[in-house]
């Protein structure tokens, strides 16, 4: 599904700053994994993530999803296949916007945005019948504006406007780090309903290392820009915190 | 009357002005200094479309010097201002205040070239407020009302066609990237291509006020834009805030109501007889503060004064 | 409006609303009520000028300057000497645009809405603007400070007023006799003034005739104005200024760069020479604006309409010299000239 081929990054090259990040990287996502990718700060997480989200150019190597090269293709084009769910709730929806506005934006991903009616009457209750599975009170928000729910049901909401149409793989980039511990249960509760019901591959960053145990059937950990930890499913059952941290 | 009569005609046309730059500082959060050459712009190009006679070419562009005609080609050059803007900033990664700095700044010079003179009169030529067709279709009584009424309606059905459109696919994109240009990217679509487009509508409506402007005063002075930025900005600001916590005033009949607030403050500067001539701008800005302040002070302070009033009036 | 505030009213939402509403209807109000306030110090109406006792006249000026001001003093001295006396007979409401065309057209539908008897303006789009509005009505307009009425279309119609083109020739004659082996004369002027332009094409075709050449700079803003005159004073012998308001803003800054390189700045005005200039076959606006004064009193007395009176131009010039410059720089001027000039400095 995602492969990435001797991806080589550095960062100021040739000035006193220079850091190398990656050196003849490889890594494979399977259809319908789910990676969990732990790691200190400066392992190279967030990197990879922005390398394969367009976000970050590197110097050497390929990326390529499901047999095609998108290594030279702009990073908007390649949300087209993939669904990100951000750190701060504020980047996954419009906050000026209402929750009935951002569903119905996010609806329209991967067709045109034209002078078409903006929210269609005939998808409202849709939206309200999704928006009643993640169990947070919104459907019966539809006017609200964004910017006024609480940190969990935006991302929440991100989640779902994440997913709503079909992509290839999703991007979770650390989007429980941002809420209180009670929350990101649920969010996270969340994530593994929608993951499983619509089938998607995915890929979580994450500090918490009970969710990457928990959720998921693959681990990896990154160190300094290599992989030091990759287990898949029973592998990864045998793993416990006090192992992962360990190996930190 | 008749003061406020030309108060709601000022403040109805430069509200134009005042949408399209709402769609910058407000909808797109792009500060846009464009608006001070865009606004001359409109009317210089009407000016040299309606003032060049002699010309074949011009004749047959504008149906033979048709006004609303023209006023669609001040709508075009606005956009194509906007469009440069846009990509100077987009494109070239230039900061938002520079680029349209920078457009500004070559507009003044162009401007003057368009119109051919720092001043052009236009008072005995057709405009959209008076020709045969306005002369026809209004009953006399209601002809020494026409700038008003005609005002209103161009200013109404750009503030429909503006609430349409922000209510379509493509506006709420352009509602998105100015809160959240990510979200848009991440929706697969280029926030740069978005934001270009906004910075286009907004400039094509500024000089379309300007050439508004124009036809109403009756000349074009190449120092009309000068300040437009600002005046367009205290109407959006002063508008926008005044009317944030009451739901059913739309922002687009909020800025307009703005304008008009603007232009009410600027005649009673004028007015108020114990200061001199100079001393207007003063004046002006100090109503805009206490304008400003009445409209933030919170439910608590309301509350107490009511009761004050009650206290009062029950001695 | 009203209308849509009345409505507003009754559709209340919860109370909070209801009272912001209210306070939001009673600004409008206390600014509509200070507006027919303002209305209410009408003058009677028009039935015909001659007949009335008291005169209002409504005085719109383009901006702060010194020029203007002249303009003014003298227009409101001309009145004077024809029997309107402020505060007698006539009242003047003085109104300044501040270079601003938005406030010029605010001030001319103020006055418009006022009824004056006659609006004066001071400069060309207060003019225009003034001319805009009371096209449709009896007020008559008299301009002064306007260098091209025809090109300002302001011919036609009921208006009329003073014209203060420059007189170029005398200028011209006046350099050629203070400096006879000078070539290049030097104008600086604001490519936005349009008085400017006409004076600057006036000295081009009429220089040749005295063995001039123009050498022309122009400048967008004050901030402009060090800069130019550093190019442009290397290239000729004398400096000579319109009435640009900018640059003549600007005047000390021009002239003390023009004396550094001992080149002679010859002013337009007697302000200018006051102002170091060393010499100049100006236009007094003092007294362009008292002509103004006396043929707007003709209009008051009914004796003849605005349309009546072709707008009339100064005759002649007034020499001014600054004889102190003239010592610095070590120029003189022929006894012909040295009659009729007056001397800044003995004043």
């Amino acid at each position: 599904m995602l492969e990435l081929k001797n991806i080589y990054k550095t960062f100021n090259e040739g000035t006193v700053n220079e850091s190398k990040l990656f050196s003849d990287f490889n890594l494979k996502v399977e259809k319908n994994d789910f990676v969990s990718i732990v790691g200190n700060n400066g392992s190279g997480k967030t990197s990879l993530i922005n390398i394969i989200c367009g976000s970050l150019d590197i110097d050497k190597g390929q990326i390529i999803v499901k047999g095609e090269d998108i290594t030279k293709k702009k990073d908007f084009l390649r949300y087209q296949n993939i669904g990100r769910v951000y750190q701060d709730p504020s980047m996954g929806t419009c906050t000026e916007m209402t929750v009935l506005e951002n569903m119905a934006l996010a609806d329209n991903k991967g067709k045109s945005y034209n002078l078409g009616r903006g929210t269609r009457k005939n998808r409202i209750s849709y939206y309200k019948e999704s928006l009643s599975k993640l169990n947070l009170g919104l459907e019966n928000k539809l006017n609200i504006k964004e910017g006024e729910l609480s940190g969990g049901q935006r991302q929440g909401m991100a989640l779902l406007m994440a997913t709503m149409t079909p992509i290839e793989f999703l991007i979770l980039d650390e989007h429980t780090a941002a809420l209180d511990p009670k929350t990101a249960d649920i969010v996270m509760e969340l994530t593994c309903k929608v993951v499983r019901e619509k089938n998607i591959t995915t890929i979580m960053v994450t500090h918490n290392i009970k969710y990457a145990l928990e959720y998921g059937n693959r681990i990896i950990m990154l160190n300094q820009g290599r992989i030091a930890l990759d287990r898949t499913n029973e592998e990864k059952e045998d793993l416990t915190v006090d192992k992962v941290f360990s190996i930190y | 009357m008749d003061i406020l009569i030309g108060i709601l005609e000022q403040g109805l046309i430069y509200s134009i002005m005042a949408l399209g730059i709402y769609i910058t500082y407000k909808v797109l959060n792009f500060p846009d200094l464009t608006v001070d050459g865009s606004f001359p712009l409109g009317a210089a190009i009407t000016a040299s479309l309606m003032t060049n006679t002699d010309s074949a070419l011009i004749s047959s562009i504008t149906l033979g010097h048709n006004p609303y005609i023209i006023c669609i080609y001040a709508l075009i050059s606005g956009g194509i201002a906007g469009l440069i803007t846009g990509i100077i900033h987009v494109k070239f990664k230039v900061r938002d205040l520079i680029s349209g700095i920078i457009t500004m700044t070559g507009l003044y010079s162009i401007n003057l070239r368009i119109a051919g003179s720092a001043n052009v009169p236009i008072f005995n030529m057709d405009t959209i407020f008076s020709n045969n067709f306005v002369y026809n279709l209004f009953p006399k009584a209601l002809l020494k009302y026409n700038v008003l009424i005609i005002g209103f309606a161009i200013t109404f059905g750009i503030k429909l066609i503006l609430d349409i459109y922000l209510r379509t696919k493509s506006g709420y994109l352009l509602r998105a990237v100015g809160t959240n240009s990510v979200l848009v990217t991440t929706l697969a679509k280029d926030s740069g291509n978005v934001k270009i487009l906004g910075i286009v509508i907004a400039n094509s409506l500024v000089a379309l006020g300007g050439s508004i402007m124009m036809q109403q005063q009756g000349f074009f002075e190449i120092t009309m834009g000068t300040g437009a930025m600002v005046l367009g900005l205290a109407s959006v600001i002063i508008g926008t805030n005044l009317f944030k916590k009451i739901n059913f005033v739309k922002a687009t009949t909020a800025v307009i109501f703005g304008s008009m607030i603007y232009k009410a403050s600027m005649s009673v500067a004028m007015d108020i007889s114990f200061t001199k001539a100079s001393d207007m701008r003063l004046v002006t800005s100090i109503l805009f503060l206490i304008i400003l302040i009445a409209g933030q002070v919170k439910n608590k302070k309301v509350k107490i004064f009511v009761r004050v009033k009650e206290y009062l009036q029950d001695i | 409006m009203v209308l849509w505030i009345v409505v507003g009213g009754a559709i209340d939402r919860n109370k909070r609303e209801e009272i912001k509403m209210k306070k939001i209807f009673g600004l409008i109000l206390l600014l509509a009520v200070g507006l027919f306030t303002g209305c209410t110090k009408d003058t009677e109406a028009a039935k015909g000028l001659a007949e009335k006792k008291q005169y209002t006249i409504g005085i719109t000026q383009f901006g702060e300057h010194a020029s203007l001001d002249n303009c003014r003093e003298g227009l409101i001295g001309g009145l004077e000497e024809e029997g309107f006396v402020e505060g007698e007979n006539l009242t003047i409401i003085y109104e300044n645009a501040q270079f601003d065309t938005g406030t010029s057209n605010q001030i001319a539908q103020n006055f418009v809405s006022k009824k004056v008897d006659m609006i004066a303006a001071i400069a060309t789009p207060v003019a225009q603007s003034a001319f805009n509005a009371a096209k449709d009505t009896d007020i008559p307009v008299i301009f002064t400070a306007i260098t091209d009425p025809r090109a300002a279309m302001l011919t036609e119609g009921n208006v009329t007023g003073t014209s203060d083109k420059l007189p170029v020739e005398a200028q011209l004659k006046l350099i050629r006799a203070m400096l006879p082996k000078a070539k290049k004369i030097g104008i600086l002027y604001t490519t936005s003034e349009v008085n400017s332009l006409s004076t600057l094409e006036e000295y081009k075709s009429l220089a040749e005739h005295y063995n001039f050449e123009i050498i022309d700079m122009g400048i967008s803003a004050a901030a402009d104005i060090p800069l130019a005159m550093d190019r442009i004073l290397p290239q000729v012998d004398a400096m000579t200024n319109l009435i640009d308001n900018t640059v003549v803003g600007s005047l000390p800054v021009v002239v003390s760069k023009a004396n550094e390189k001992n080149i002679p700045v010859f002013g337009s005005e007697i302000e200018q020479v006051k102002l170091n200039c060393v010499a100049s076959e100006g236009i007094e606006y003092v007294e362009l604006g008292k002509q103004t004064g006396r043929m707007a009193a003709q209009i008051l007395r009914g004796e003849k309409t605005a349309d009546e009176i072709p707008y009339e131009v100064v005759e002649g010039s007034s020499l001014y010299i600054n004889s102190n410059v003239m010592d610095n720089l070590g120029l003189s001027l022929p006894l012909e000239y040295m009659d009729r000039a007056i001397d800044v400095v003995e004043n």
